[in-house]
């Protein structure tokens, strides 16, 4: 998935904690990134960060990326954009049709999996299964620690659907998935050993109903439960360390879509109810909301087409958000055509940011959500555990995070050539983060969380496709991004920043252009994928370059930002060629290596292993 | 031509004012202040890691460039913590006793460009729950990494420090780990302070 990810312009994948990775977007982090199955929400972000390696990829039809504030159709998260993976639907055959795939790779990775359809007269069936095994790798000198632990991965994706008439029909889809992972830590002298499991359910019922030939009704039903469950033994095999995390999310929602002509709209309403019970959470948390959203598309004349969009969430535990959204498409003639949007976006405060109960048991820091922070101080208070408090105000609700999106874009086509081009703006405000609010009587601190920050970035993305013949296409794409911090931005301006020489341990002002931006992005990124197929002996060539410019991701200068007299991690290609074969039979054979120059960055580049050579057997019915 | 005639007359007269004002002030040259450089001021603490805090301070001299043990100190050192010798007590455990007028005005900017001791008012005692050195990171002379646990001096937090006895010392924290190094990690040991400061016996420029 993350590979898949990798190669499309504009999005970047970011180590997380632990080995995982998330999708940077229009350079906005991975937590702002909402990601869907097949128009659901996936759930169980760790520190905000959806685990792209948890989804199993063989089964995709197809990605849907849709890049800007989407707030006015999918609610909260969707600040960066949305990533919806459509996955193959059920379809009635009559003859029993799937495929089974065995993939070996380097670093012990095996991977088999199946997908099977089914259908007599109104009822289709489709299952999926897949079955992931890994020893992981080592890009540190550890030997006990490795840069990503063994683990396995077992999913499954049954899928029914049912057409009680030419009218209406009924799907129900389900994803059950399970995984483990070896799970170290090393305090001191001290190791400790044990493992981190997730299970995962998502259950979706889906009823439509066509009223009329231009009036449609959907009835959804989305359920979700995410647990995970960790925990480390000491040398002794005596428990040191555990932690829980139990989320459930449901979602009635009805939709319906009325045609005129092409002209559509489409109304809904629904509610979100969420309960999150976890370790340092002194009870269960709950938040509910109930949503109305509207979107109107018409079209004006032969050539302009405006898209107008809302959505009102009326939410229990923080302030209620007003999403809109305005889009315009200009058609010039048959080849060009141009659009422009303006789009609001939200992220809502999250269950930790509103109810964490945490303090660190090695160092005594305190973390408090911010909905339970007077009471608890309070409390640590009357234990005479505070030397003294900020006594600050928390009557007025947190914020959520918001941003105002502007996108400006064009296509063309004609003939063999194709291209589109978008620039965009973000501007992001109240972006939380954690303040002191007391000091502790260990000479600690206790946090809090707050809206602080202002962020904004901006930049270009182009791409490109190419078809020399039927048989050979080179495409490619690039973006230009700048991510920066509004404040300082501010404070370099007046000239209140500086920076210490590590060397010569002399400090000395920054100048504007000193300010490189946000840590985590890259100026440049681009890729270039070339498809070249020789049909006389039925095999096909895959190439893929990825480059990334340089990018910092800590501060070594002693001013906590990233200016131009850091270190940086260098810019970087990466490389993967696939080919495959088909043979008789069904039979299709595929070999290639991702990484293919071996390039690794043991220090600052977590998620990209030496090079990794895999082959996999396809066998079709 | 009138005007360049013009210039060069108020050129002169300016060469001339100058010269008489140099020639008044010729009694006082003043000496070149020195910038020291104070390395491995130890400042260990007891308890922390969520255990009440205490142990004594470390006391530091400008005036000695020197850690010192009596009551001429004007700054003193615990942890991450720093005092000034005036004002009176936060209510923190093994407090030394203020003795002295000591205070300390934080500014934004570099130890050479800070060329006058800033106003009055700036300045800020100890007293019940205030530091005059803000404590808490980013409020301060440093910042606190929670996920590498490394304290990091902030540059270009000056601090200008009234001591005991009322003269000034400007001063800028380097480092927090023995011997200075460039990127301090997990394993280098903490809480040995290395600053610079320029001391004035007299006067309030530097």
């Amino acid at each position: 998935m993350n590979e898949i990810i990798q190669e499309q312009t504009g999005l970047i994948t970011v180590p997380d904690f632990g080995g995982g990775e998330g999708i940077q977007m229009q350079g906005l982090d991975a937590a702002y990134v909402m990601i869907l199955i097949d128009g659901q929400p996936l759930f169980g972000r760790s520190a905000g960060t959806l685990d792209l390696t948890r989804i199993s990829v063989n089964n995709i039809e197809k990605i849907e990326i849709i890049k800007g504030a989407s707030s006015c159709l999918y609610g909260s998260e969707a600040l960066a954009g949305v990533l919806n993976i459509i996955t193959k639907k059920p379809k009635i055959t009559e003859r029993l049709k799937g495929d089974i795939n065995y993939k070996l790779a380097s670093f012990g990775t095996h991977e088999a999996s199946t997908s099977l359809q089914y259908g007599k007269k109104k009822i289709g069936v489709e299952f999926f299964g897949n079955y992931l095994s890994t020893n992981g790798y080592n890009l540190s000198e550890s030997y006990f620690l490795q840069t990503v632990e063994p683990y396995y991965d077992l999913s499954i994706q049954p899928k029914i659907k049912i057409n009680f008439s030419d009218k209406i029909n009924l799907s129900l889809n389900s994803r059950i998935s399970s995984q483990k992972q070896d799970y170290k830590s090393e305090i001191g002298a001290n190791k400790y050993a044990g493992d981190s499991k997730i299970d995962e359910w998502n259950n979706s019922l889906l009823l439509n109903q066509a009223v009329s030939d231009k009036f449609k009704l959907m009835y959804d039903l989305y359920i979700t439960h995410y647990k995970s469950k960790e925990y480390l033994n000491d040398s002794n095999h005596q428990l040191f360390e555990e932690s829980d995390y139990n989320q459930w999310f449901y979602r009635p929602e009805i939709r319906s879509q009325y045609k005129i002509g092409r002209n559509a709209f489409i109304m809904g309403i629904g509610l979100n109810y969420e309960t999150l019970d976890r370790t340092y959470f002194e009870k269960k948390a709950t938040l509910n909301s109930e949503y109305i959203f509207g979107q109107a598309e018409w079209f004006l004349k032969e050539k302009w087409n405006i898209l107008l969009g809302f959505r009102y969430d009326k939410h229990h535990q923080y302030q209620s958000q007003f999403s809109p959204k305005i889009g315009i498409n200009y058609k010039w003639n048959d080849n060009l055509s141009l659009k422009t949007s303006v789009g609001y976006g939200y992220k809502a405060p999250d269950l930790r940011q509103l109810f964490f109960d945490f303090t660190n048991s090695s160092v005594g820091y305190t973390v408090l959500g911010y909905n339970v922070a007077e009471e608890k101080l309070a409390l640590l208070q009357s234990q005479g555990q505070i030397l003294f408090s900020n006594n600050i105000d928390f009557s007025d609700p947190l914020k959520p995070e918001s941003s105002i999106n502007f996108n400006f874009g064009g296509y063309y086509k004609k003939n063999k050539l194709s291209f589109d081009y978008n620039l965009f703006y973000n501007a992001i405000e109240n972006l939380i983060d954690t303040k002191i609010i007391a000091q502790k009587a260990n000479g600690q601190n206790v946090f809090s969380y707050f809206n602080i920050n202002k962020i904004f970035t901006y930049g270009l993305e182009f791409n490109a496709t190419y078809k020399i013949n039927s048989d050979l296409s080179i495409s490619g794409g690039y973006q230009y991004l700048i991510a920066k911090d509004q404040n300082i931005v501010d404070q370099i301006e007046r000239g209140e920043i500086f920076a210490r020489d590590p060397a010569t341990l002399s400090s000395f002002r920054l100048k504007p252009g000193d300010y490189f931006g946000l840590y985590n992005r890259s100026n440049h990124t681009a890729n270039i994928k070339i498809n070249y197929s020789i049909p006389s002996i039925k095999t096909s060539i895959n190439a893929r370059v990825f480059y990334r410019s340089k990018y910092g991701i800590f501060d070594s200068n002693s001013n906590n930002i990233l200016d131009q007299h850091d270190g940086f991690v260098k810019g970087y290609f990466v490389s993967n060629l696939t080919l495959s074969k088909d043979f008789k039979y069904g039979i299709t054979l595929q070999a290639g290596a991702n990484n293919l120059f071996n390039y690794t960055d043991r220090n600052n580049i977590s998620n990209l292993p030496g090079i990794q050579f895999f082959t996999r057997l396809q066998y079709q019915f | 031509m009138f005007n360049l005639s013009f210039f060069k007359s108020i050129l002169l007269l300016l060469v001339v004012a100058l010269a008489t004002s140099c020639s008044k002030d010729e009694p006082i040259i003043p000496e070149e202040l020195e910038t020291e450089t104070y390395s491995n001021l130890y400042a260990p603490q007891t308890g922390g890691q969520g255990q009440p805090v205490g142990g004594a301070f470390t006391k530091f001299s400008f005036s000695r460039d020197a850690v010192v043990t009596d009551d001429s100190w004007d700054i003193a050192f615990r942890g991450t913590t720093i005092l000034v010798n005036g004002g009176a007590a936060v209510g923190i455990a093994d407090e030394p006793t203020r003795t002295g007028t000591g205070a300390a005005s934080m500014l934004t900017s570099t130890l050479e460009d800070v060329v006058k001791v800033p106003e009055v008012s700036t300045f800020k005692q100890d007293g019940p729950n205030t530091y005059a050195i803000p404590t808490g990171s980013g409020n301060g002379w440093y910042n606190y990494d929670g996920a590498t646990n490394i304290v990091s001096a902030i540059a270009g937090k000056i601090f200008v420090v009234k001591t005991h006895d009322g003269k000034y010392a400007k001063m800028e924290i380097i480092s927090y780990y023995e011997n200075a190094p460039a990127s301090p990690d997990a394993t280098s040991p903490s809480k040995y302070y290395t600053f610079k400061y320029v001391y004035q016996p007299e006067g309030t420029s530097f």
